[in-house]
């Protein structure tokens, strides 16, 4: 898997640690496979509403809806899950009518723990081998925001793991058919979301390791919130050791900027601060590449004073670009 | 933003969380994951230390780093001195112990207790149930409370999906463990015990048939013999769970809630806001971590275009003057993404008095070792004494 590829996967399970931009990198991954003409759909797993408050539209439920032009979005949740499973296994809509709604799905999702992803994905298979009336495959791809990874891993471990107590019955059977999705690296691809930072970072080797060893294509190690390299060699050099404060605001001074010392050394320390975290970057950029062989995929932090549709939209070009 | 949210924030801005680290007895640390719940509990407890308090963190799920720092390995559940630190203990909360534990205090007699550890439905149940690890975290707090050596205990929270389940949690176990989900769908008129081994045998009840369907029949028998087993402890447990949300309703006691500048953490930390509001539980503050540090307010004031136009100028000059222009677009950024971050606290903040509000800047590197939970504390409660 390359990085020209991303836009190719047919399912992709966005994954990582809370708050690094899984949910980021899914839309904007999304929003480019639609802008590219592949019919898509935006997965939501844990029905918090990320995606439509993001993209300013009403809240998403469990039914698929075209947010934007060949773009579809669907927000699942278990107990939505479990009725339509029910349904379809047992036509069963006197029995769900009483399940859903009830304390007796978070019961039974108690009791057999696995069920809950059973389900999840489930929907995501139904979804990936729907076809139309002339054969085709409805959705070319489906990303999904997926949970993080260790349950991905409990999932993947052994069907009869995730699904411990599970041992009779069609959540059983069917569980094995989703892991069969899961595995094919022709439909599956799961993609790691981190930042350059020390936990997350060292998050992301484990879970690579975990799920490769489980037999999962792991693709390019998207990496969100890249600071750009600002500074050249030698600015950098005149930055850390010879530029004094004095003398820098004598500088703007003369650039019609008027600032007082310690207007002058925040500036510095800023600058100097930058170059810790460049630093930090490149020694963790260093750490991913030297465990990884699946290379990276840099997606830049976005200054902007807001963040919604435009600037995950601004993410999406940069996985347009590396298609083309 | 009313004027009144302004007057309540510019209020809690004033003030910092050194009551919370020089008088509280209990410390709890909650917020989404990943925000910095276990290094702000760590640099709390260790201001507490600092402050002349005999002190313990009880941590869940340091960074590896930071637990050689504090002393901790895996697989013990005792308290640790701090090396270097004095006054402070450290210890790591060992979840399946603690609940070996529980089952063995509520337990009537060892065979009862030996019984329900070896059942597969209680080997998986932290797992499973939502709100089992917070209970066992509680469960360990209370112990440390009655155990009475500390003045202040510092207690950080579970990386749950939702930092609500924390004061959720002894509920949902308790309720749970009572088998008040079996009881609503089997055939009434029946007690419970015997309710549960009949329908597991004869499966009676829509419910019992249509769970027995999804999940297969043997996690229904293992789930029966759970609950027999489980018969007449309930009580113990829903007492132990109540006099733990007392501790944690007194006066004694202090939330502090863990959030960074973004809008998935902030709106936990809203939830979970209000939530104590509701409950009547004590706020110690709000603890906004890794914020994009704001510009000086001579910088901030100047206009986008002076800006702008003496950068073009320097840009074109020699090394200092092109580092010059740098740092002015440096700042540009950063001061984007500060306004950015600061609309977001706000908007999380409307309508909640945060009590105290401290902004701890995100530093070049993570939080490791003492003097970077020292510097963590400065920002946090100042200078102790
Ligand atoms: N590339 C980026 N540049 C700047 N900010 C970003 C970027 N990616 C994410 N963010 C910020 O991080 C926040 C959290 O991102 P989100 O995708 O919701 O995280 P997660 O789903 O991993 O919890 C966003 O609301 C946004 O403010
Ligand atoms: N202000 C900060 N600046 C930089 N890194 C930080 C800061 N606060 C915490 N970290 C780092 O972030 C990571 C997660 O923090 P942690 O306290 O473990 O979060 P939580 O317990 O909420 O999951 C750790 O590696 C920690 O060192
Ligand atoms: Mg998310
Ligand atoms: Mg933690």
């Amino acid at each position: 898997m390359d990085t020209a590829d991303l836009l190719d996967i047919r399912v992709a399970l966005v994954t990582g640690k809370g708050g690094v931009g899984k949910s980021t990198v899914a839309a904007a991954l999304a929003i480019a496979a639609a802008r590219t003409g592949r019919r898509t759909c935006l997965v939501e797993v844990e029905g918090r509403q990320t995606f439509s408050r993001l993209f300013g539209t009403q809240p998403w439920d469990f039914s698929e809806r075209e947010f934007r032009p060949g773009l579809y979005g669907l927000s699942l949740d278990p107990e939505a899950s479990l009725a339509e499973y029910l349904e379809m296994f047992y036509g069963a809509k006197r029995i769900s009518k009483l399940v859903v709604g009830n304390a007796a799905v978070e019961f039974a999702t108690t009791a057999a723990p696995g069920i809950k992803d059973v389900l999840l994905i489930g929907k995501v298979r139904e979804m990936e081998r729907r076809r139309d009336d002339d054969g085709r495959f409805h959705y070319d791809s489906i990303v999904v925001d997926a949970p993080p990874t260790g349950r991905i891993v409990n999932f993947l471990r052994a069907p009869e793991a995730t699904t411990e107590l599970v041992s009779v019955g069609p959540v059983r059977h069917q569980a094995q058919s989703l892991v069969d999705m899961l595995l094919d690296p022709a439909r599956t691809c799961a993609l790691l979301v981190t930042l350059l930072e020390e936990m997350p970072v060292t998050e992301t080797l484990e879970s690579t390791e975990a799920l490769r060893r489980l037999g999962m294509q792991v693709g390019p190690v998207v990496v969100n919130r890249v600071l750009p390299r600002r500074f050249a060699d030698d600015e950098r050099k005149a930055l850390t050791d010879d530029l004094e404060v004095e003398h820098l605001a004598r500088v703007l001074d003369g650039a019609g900027l008027e600032v007082d010392t310690d207007a002058a050394q925040l500036l510095l320390d800023r600058g100097r601060e930058e170059l810790a975290r460049i630093d930090l970057q490149d020694s963790m950029r260093e750490r991913l590449t030297e465990h990884l062989d699946s290379g990276l995929f840099e997606l830049p932090e976005i200054y902007a004073d807001d963040f919604a549709a435009d600037e995950v939209g601004l993410l999406a070009d940069r996985f347009e670009e590396a298609w083309q | 933003m009313t004027s009144r949210d302004a007057a309540i924030l510019r209020k809690a801005r004033a003030r910092d969380l050194r009551d919370v680290v020089g008088q509280a007895h209990i410390i709890v640390c909650t917020g989404a994951g990943g925000v910095g719940k276990t290094t702000s509990a760590a640099a709390l407890a260790l201001g507490a230390a600092a402050a002349g308090r005999k002190t313990i963190v009880l941590t869940i799920d340091p960074a590896r780093r930071l637990a050689q720092s504090l002393g901790l390995k895996t697989l013990e559940h005792t308290p640790r001195p701090v090396r270097g630190a004095e006054g402070l203990e450290a210890m790591m909360l060992d979840m399946k112990y603690t609940f070996d534990e529980v089952i063995d205090r509520h337990a009537p007699d060892p065979s009862r207790a030996q019984r329900i550890k070896s059942n597969r439905f209680y080997q998986q149940l932290s797992n499973s149930l939502a709100g089992t690890q917070e209970y066992m975290a509680m469960e360990k707090l209370y112990d440390l409370h009655h155990a009475g050596t500390y003045d202040c205990i510092v207690i950080d929270t579970p990386p749950t999906r939702n930092a609500l389940d924390f004061l959720d949690a002894p509920r949902r176990l308790t309720d749970f463990l009572e088998g008040r989900f079996l009881k609503l769908f089997l055939a009434p008129g029946l007690r419970a015990g015997r309710t549960i081994g009949r329908a597991v045998g004869f499966g009676t009840g829509l419910f019992m048939r249509a769970a027995s369907r999804i999940t297969g029949a043997g996690v229904l028998e293992d789930l029966g013999d759970f609950f027999q087993s489980f018969e007449g402890m309930y009580e113990g447990f829903k007492q132990r769970a109540q006099a733990v949300y007392r501790l944690l309703s007194s006066p004694g006691s202090s939330f502090v809630v863990v959030t960074t500048p973004e809008a998935p953490a902030l709106r936990e930390a809203r939830y979970f806001l209000r939530r104590l509001e509701q409950d009547g539980m004590p706020l110690g503050g709000v603890v906004v971590n890794r914020a994009t540090p704001r510009p000086a307010a001579e910088l901030a004031h100047a206009d986008a275009e002076a800006l702008e136009a003496a950068a073009r100028q320097l840009a074109a000059d020699g090394t200092e003057a092109r580092v010059a222009a740098k740092l002015l677009h440096l700042h540009r950024d950063l001061a984007d993404t500060a306004r950015r971050e600061q609309r977001a606290v706000t908007a999380a903040l409307h309508g909640v008095d945060p009590v105290a509000l401290v902004e701890v800047p995100r530093f070049g590197g993570d939080v490791h070792d003492l003097s970077g939970l020292e510097l963590v504390g400065r920002h946090l409660h100042g200078p102790v004494a």
